[in-house]
């Protein structure tokens, strides 16, 4: 086969391949071991580190304003290489952290250039904490502005809120632990326990925050380099500011009502016997039914769940029959009811914000309506009757004291 | 050449001064009183047959010179089955190099030739760079006729054509092409044979001289014509209707034409059930893959895109990374060409050191390489599945295809990044599409898209459903079946 090229072939090659090379593809080569990957971010109120201090008395400053500071959780390959291969506790820590204060989050992370030989990416960002007094002033909105806008970052990058420092929660008293994975691998521990939200990342947050709704962030606290996740913090829609927190049975009352639960531990006390009694909650759907006469909304929120008793401190129950489960399922029914009110009244008629999701439903079922209340919605919201029932089937109780 | 047998042989003298290994051996022909003589090459004459048949038949004859008469010689004393006449001393000089023996004989003008070439062949075993589990243990070896016979005795069949052409203009190979009559289309079996026609060449070493005088495209890094030394799979292709080339002096018969995907088959997988056939092509597929794709992606992760890699996975990479003091590229290519200077070293060793030179390169340099800092254990994984790859595809001349071409990915890597490793795919993938071999779409049944030929391409259905032979062949007898 003879291929013939004459020039206006040659010229064709020439151009169609030059114009692929200055398409638009990755030109920023940098091995991988020349960055710093942080995994962590977290936002605190202005307080300069010691060291910052110090570094800005010797430095020539262009006097930023002090409106917040950053901490970047770096991981740090010399003690996690040497992590990897002994088994016992590294000399070193895992991770590095590192705050700047100033005015602007991406002029403070590219700031740590100037005190770092390795430039810190954000691809691998797993999680940003912020204090709960710092979006109490701060909207999310400004916040999370730059880690939103960064292509680098993933959207799914968990945010959460803490009510102590924020960058206390990114410390660890061991040295083989990264604070920032600590904390994803503790929100994968949500079928084991009720106490722990839905994780609320990036782009979940962004569909709020443009739909100016309400939401929640799992609230985290710190003390001596240990971590515990602890009720959440409520952001209102409008202002997308931090509102208040919610407790952990209020926290509780909340995921029941919007039947996220994916599996605990209800404990209650045994109406009959009067000791304590656990319900392991395996699955578990509440659908929000909406009723409208006229202007005036109710919603009817009807909760099911099913599961099984894993612990009973009665000693003498007596069999285990019908009576017996109807019974603990209506202790536990009633414990539901209480744990959903106190939810619902928090965020209904003190915080005053839908994190729920009601406005959804009522969208979905009433757009015409929806369109009308939408601008004002956490107020009206306040104002709408709401009704609860919940169902619940107990189907297996364990292989004690079996009939 | 006249009749007289003194002149004849000082005439043969003369000519063949320059050959030393040309015996000429006079005698009596028994007691009649007439003379002849023997002319035969040293070695390549079967002395035993002319001890036996030729010398001592002609020694002990008893008749009387008038009776002794070319048609008496040839009918009553030489008990041979291949004989003819030659005319001329240089009719039968070229006869005699390759093994014949000329007969002249005082009073006759024409010399007997007698076919006495005895070639020493290797005994048939099992091919060396095509082992299989499953599957006759037969391969060919250097004799052309014990590589016919192979074909023939696979079962009978009429329609099985040789096709006999010779090659090279110096040393003359005998070359035959064979094919199917009632299955391969005449148009292919007339295109091989205009283009072996066409070897203007004085001398064909081995038939990849043959593959490579004959293929569509010499720039493209990929064979157009598969070599192998299985019957097994000549026949298979024969079959559907392709058309095979036997050399003479090599056990690698040609088949043509081959597309891509022929070069990830091996005979196993019709031989195995076609479950496990069609998982090991698969795999093979796979492994074709990695062995192109692996050190480039490497290089683009690490360079370019450490967003891409899994977090955890990324700072062990880092750990491991960080005392190393080159760029991927020049890590990767540190090791890929390590690998392959271990691979050709272990080729030419004697068999003995083969195995202990793949121990030492691949354990101990690899090991070394990572406690000096110089390459990072990621990369000696990288490194090691790479080379495992490039061995599973069965086809030796396809795997080197790919060795070679792992190399400009990775510069392609190194000087863009994923977008770099993508238009070399890309650009690959047209050159593969535009190829053809013998009229036929490298990259069929994928290109130009074939359905009923897909049957035999990454999957290998089960037998009762490949019903047709390769439609993208365009043979004369789709059906492989009765009815």
């Amino acid at each position: 086969m003879k291929i013939t090229f004459n020039r206006t072939k040659y010229l064709l090659i020439g151009l169609c391949t030059c114009s692929l090379l200055i398409q638009t593809g990755c030109w920023s080569k940098d091995e991988i071991e020349e960055l710093s990957i942080y995994v962590g971010v977290a936002l605190d109120q202005a307080k300069e580190t010691k060291l910052e201090a110090k570094l800005g008395k010797l430095a020539v400053n262009a006097n930023d304003r002090k409106l917040l500071s950053v901490t970047l959780q770096i991981v740090n390959k010399q003690s996690e290489e040497k992590g990897g291969n002994s088994a016992g506790d590294p000399a070193t820590k895992a991770y590095l952290n590192v705050s700047e204060t100033g005015d602007s989050i991406i002029d403070m992370i590219r700031q740590l250039s100037t005190r770092m030989e390795r430039p810190a990416i954000g691809h691998h960002l797993k999680v940003i904490v912020i204090n709960e007094q710092l979006a109490r002033h701060k909207s999310m909105y400004q916040l999370l502005d730059f880690f939103l806008r960064d292509n680098d970052i993933r959207p799914n990058c968990v945010v959460m809120m803490s009510s102590g420092l924020a960058k206390h929660t990114l410390e660890a008293k061991g040295n083989s632990i990264v604070p920032a994975f600590r904390l994803m691998g503790m929100l994968e521990n949500r079928y084991r326990t009720l106490k722990i939200m839905p994780r609320m990342t990036l782009y979940k947050l962004e569909k709020h925050m443009h739909a100016e709704s309400s939401y929640m962030l799992q609230n985290v606290v710190a003390a001596e380099g240990e971590v515990k996740l602890s009720g959440a913090a409520v952001i209102k829609g409008k202002t997308q500011k931090f509102r208040g927190l919610l407790n952990e049975e209020e926290l509780l009352g909340v995921i029941l009502l919007s039947g996220e639960a994916e599996g605990g531990i209800i404990k209650c006390v045994n109406e009959k016997t009067n000791e304590m009694i656990a319900y392991e909650l395996k699955a578990m759907n509440s659908e929000i039914y909406t009723s409208v006469d006229g202007d005036n909304v109710s919603f009817d929120v009807k909760m099911k769940s099913e599961g099984r008793i894993i612990e009973d401190w009665s000693e003498n129950s007596g069999p285990i029959d019908d009576a017996y489960r109807a019974g603990v399922e209506q202790s536990v029914e009633r414990e539901i009811m209480r744990l959903a009110k106190q939810g619902l009244d928090k965020i209904q008629k003190e915080y005053k914000a839908d994190v729920v999701g009601f406005g959804t439903r009522l969208s979905i079922e009433q757009p015409k309506l929806w369109q009308k209340v939408k601008k004002n919605w956490d107020q009206a919201f306040s104002r709408i009757p709401i009704t609860y029932s919940v169902e619940l089937t107990i189907t297996e109780t364990g292989t004690e004291k079996s009939q | 050449m006249n009749d007289n047998l003194l002149e004849n042989l000082s005439l043969i003298q003369e000519k063949t001064k320059y050959y030393s290994d040309v015996v000429v051996r006079p005698f009596a022909l028994g007691d009649s009183g007439k003379a002849g003589a023997i002319i035969f090459v040293n070695g390549l004459a079967d002395r035993e047959l002319i001890d036996q048949h030729i010398l001592k038949a002609l020694m002990s004859i008893h008749v009387d010179q008038a009776s002794i008469t070319k048609n008496y010689i040839k009918n009553q004393v030489l008990s041979v089955s291949q004989l003819t006449e030659a005319s001329s001393i240089d009719e039968f000089i070229p006869k005699v190099l390759l093994g014949s023996t000329a007969l002249v004989i005082d009073g006759f003008s024409e010399a007997l030739v007698i076919g006495t070439a005895k070639v020493k062949s290797r005994n048939i075993e099992e091919p060396i760079s095509e082992a299989l589990v499953r599957g006759p243990r037969a391969g060919f070896n250097e004799t052309l006729s014990d590589n016919t016979a192979l074909l023939r005795r696979h079962g009978e069949n009429a329609s099985l054509a040789f096709m006999s052409i010779q090659v090279g203009e110096r040393a003359k190979k005998d070359l035959i092409i064979a094919y199917i009559m009632d299955i391969a289309d005449p148009d292919l079996v007339e295109e091989v044979r205009r283009r072996v026609l066409k070897i203007d060449i004085d001398n064909v070493m081995e038939s990849g001289y043959v593959e490579q005088l004959i293929e569509d495209n010499y720039l493209s890094p990929f064979p157009q014509v598969q070599s192998t030394e299985r019957p097994d799979r000549v026949i298979a292709a024969l079959m559907e209707g392709r058309v095979a080339i036997l050399l003479d002096g090599t056990p690698f018969a040609l088949i043509a034409p081959v597309t891509f995907s022929m070069l990830l088959q091996s005979p196993e997988d019709y031989y195995e059930r076609w479950m496990a056939g069609t998982l090991l092509r698969l795999l093979r597929f796979f492994a074709a893959l990695i062995s192109l794709l692996t050190p480039a992606m490497y290089v683009s992760f690490i360079s370019f895109h450490p967003g891409l890699i899994p977090t955890k996975l990324a700072i062990s990479i880092v750990g491991a990374r960080v005392g190393v003091p080159f760029t991927s590229l020049v890590e990767a290519l540190i090791m890929e060409v390590a690998i392959e200077i271990l691979r050709e070293a272990g080729l030419r060793l004697p068999k003995p050191i083969g195995p202990a030179m793949g121990i030492v390169g691949g354990l101990i340099i690899g090991e070394a390489a990572v406690q000096a800092g110089i390459v990072s254990p990621i990369l000696v994984i990288v490194v090691a599945i790479t080379a495992i790859s490039s061995f599973a595809i069965p086809q030796y001349s396809a795997g080197i295809s790919l060795r070679m071409l792992r190399f400009v990915p990775m510069f392609c890597a190194a000087a863009f990044g994923m977008y770099g490793v993508i238009l070399f795919f890309l650009m690959l993938c047209a050159h593969v599409v535009k190829l053809k071999s013998f009229g036929v779409p490298y990259a069929s049944p994928a290109v130009p898209y074939r359905l009923s030929d897909w049957k035999d391409f990454f999957f290998r259905m089960p037998m009762f459903m490949m019903k047709q032979r390769p439609e993208m062949l365009h043979t004369k007898n789709q059906k492989r079946k009765r009815n």
